[in-house]
């Protein structure tokens, strides 16, 4: 297996706040990394760094070769985002919106008409096809959010909060679909959920206060910190605040 | 490319909301029918002949424009308040994608608005017995051309700066001062005084004088107004581009 995302010393500084001190990691090509932590550990901060949309105070990240720092239009171009809150056109329909964004990705018509009816089947939105985006109901919306991500062919796909606010049925349904696509993309995604978490991930990296306190798979959390279910070893990581466990 | 697929989007954005209709089309043709009717009742020895629908149609022309002005800006505090501009920050869309995605769609909106007030001030000027030179209408226009950019400028500039909750307030400002400042709906000519310079100063003013004039046929001082109306437009183009290439880059810092 390749690395696909080499984070180093990431650190980012807000004037009364610094959200994120000093992380590491790296993610496999191939693989599901989830950040899990409660609000305000720093996730989304990480997440807007590697997508560009924030710039490091200190450190980098280089994804599939790329620096963040250096090569930011090559980066964007094999990286795409769902963003915390679903944020779609909200006057375009269903269908409009992927064609907007495969568009904006330089994608010519058939190959725009072809990936979208793609986005439809796999995220089944066709009884939604043309609604408009401000009418649907949460679950929808996210998904729509999620196919708009997708549909550029990202090689990694982030996904920051994907089943915040949704119902038990729209998370599961979710849950199905991210199982679906990991095989033909790189997903890190991040959450509060421990079940989430645990059902989706192939490593985790619990974040406590802008810091990672621990790295592996949800076995070897649990093995680490001598607990039966992810929850008890978060709650432990958590707690031993800045005793770095891990390999 | 990405600056086309921008607009068409904007595009559809406005043409789906009422208010687009509401505003941008139906504002400036009622205003018309209502001014017209007013101007029958002024009597023939007061000499008042700004509404008459010569004088008239270009300052509602002018007036019209002040209203996609509000559009622009709206569309743009709006885009800004929502987390769908996040999205097309990590895409490869470009700060000027951005400034030609919204500029585009807002002067063809413009150019509608323009082609529908003439239209029915045409309408108009047949139950009067005025009837409208064609080759003075595509001038007059083309002199309507540099004041859409002016007010589409404004409309982005206080898009940028101004909260969606703000934007629509300080833009009724703007379009009062235009509409009493501009000569639309009185005559600052005969004004003097101190008024008179500031309306002078102001771009409003020529937006309208210069699309009278222009309309007239009675080309005059018509240069003068268009160069200072060209000045503005440039300067208040290039400012509005200026500061929302800056408020993108400070979002993603
Ligand atoms: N633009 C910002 N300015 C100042 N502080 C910020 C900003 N963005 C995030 N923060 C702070 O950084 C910390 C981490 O935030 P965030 O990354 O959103 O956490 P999470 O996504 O894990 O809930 C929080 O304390 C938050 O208040
Ligand atoms: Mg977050």
């Amino acid at each position: 297996m390749s690395t696909a995302i080499e984070v180093s010393h990431l650190r980012k500084e807000f004037r009364l706040k610094t959200a994120i001190k000093d992380i590491s990691f790296s993610v496999e090509a191939g693989t599901v990394f989830s950040l899990l932590g409660v609000n305000g550990a720093g996730k989304t901060t990480t997440i807007r760094i590697l997508t560009g949309l924030s710039r490091p105070t200190a450190g980098d990240a280089v994804i599939l070769g790329h620096s963040i720092s250096r090569e930011l239009d090559l980066v964007k171009k094999i990286s795409n985002l769902s963003p915390q809150e679903t944020s779609v056109a909200s006057n375009l329909t269903v269908r409009e919106n992927l064609e907007f964004i495969a568009g904006i990705y330089g994608m010519n018509k058939a190959k725009t008409e072809e990936n979208t009816n793609r986005m439809i089947a796999l995220f089944s939105l066709e009884e939604v096809e043309k609604s408009k985006a401000k009418i649907l109901s949460g679950g929808w919306q996210r998904k729509l959010s999620i196919a708009m991500a997708l549909i550029t062919e990202p090689k990694i796909l982030y996904l920051d909060e994907p089943t915040l606010g949704l119902d038990v049925l729209a998370r599961k349904e979710l849950w199905n679909i991210i199982e679906k696509i990991k095989e033909q993309v790189t997903i890190v995604l991040t959450t509060h959920y421990m079940e989430e978490a645990e059902r989706l991930s192939d490593r985790i990296a619990v974040m406590v206060s802008g810091e990672i306190q621990a790295v592996g798979t949800p076995e070897e959390l649990k093995a680490q910190t001598g607990t039966d279910t992810l929850e008890d070893a978060f709650i432990k990581i958590a707690e031993r605040g800045n005793v770095v466990c891990g390999h | 490319m990405r600056a086309l697929i921008f607009s068409k989007r904007t595009w559809k954005e406005i043409m789906r909301d009422p208010l687009s209709y509401i505003f941008c089309l139906g504002f400036p043709v009622v205003m018309l029918f209502i001014m017209t009717a007013v101007n029958k009742n002024i009597p023939e020895e007061a000499g008042m002949h700004l509404f008459e629908i010569q004088s008239l149609a270009p300052g509602i022309a002018v007036f019209g424009l002040s209203f996609v002005m509000l559009f622009a800006c709206i569309q743009v505090s709006k885009d800004r308040s929502t987390a769908f501009l996040l999205r097309l920050y990590v895409s490869p869309m470009k700060p000027s994608d951005f400034i030609s995605g919204y500029t585009l769609p807002m002067l063809w909106t413009a150019f509608l608005q323009e082609i529908i007030t003439f239209f029915v001030s045409i309408m108009i000027g047949f139950t009067a017995d005025v009837s409208f030179q064609p080759i003075r209408l595509i001038l007059c226009l083309a002199a309507l051309i540099p004041a859409g950019l002016l007010f589409i400028g404004f409309g982005l500039l206080f898009g940028s700066l101004l909260s969606e909750k703000a934007a629509p307030g300080i833009c009724s400002v703007v379009i009062s001062v235009v509409c009493f400042l501009g000569g639309i709906w009185m005559d600052v000519d005969s004004l003097g005084g101190t008024l008179a310079k500031i309306c002078h100063v102001l771009p409003f003013y020529h937006a309208v004088h210069a699309a009278r004039i222009v309309l007239s046929g009675d080309f005059g001082d018509a240069g003068t107004s268009i160069f200072v109306l060209l000045l503005y437009s440039v300067l208040i183009f290039l400012l509005a581009a200026f500061v929302l290439r800056e408020k993108i880059q400070k979002d993603l810092r």
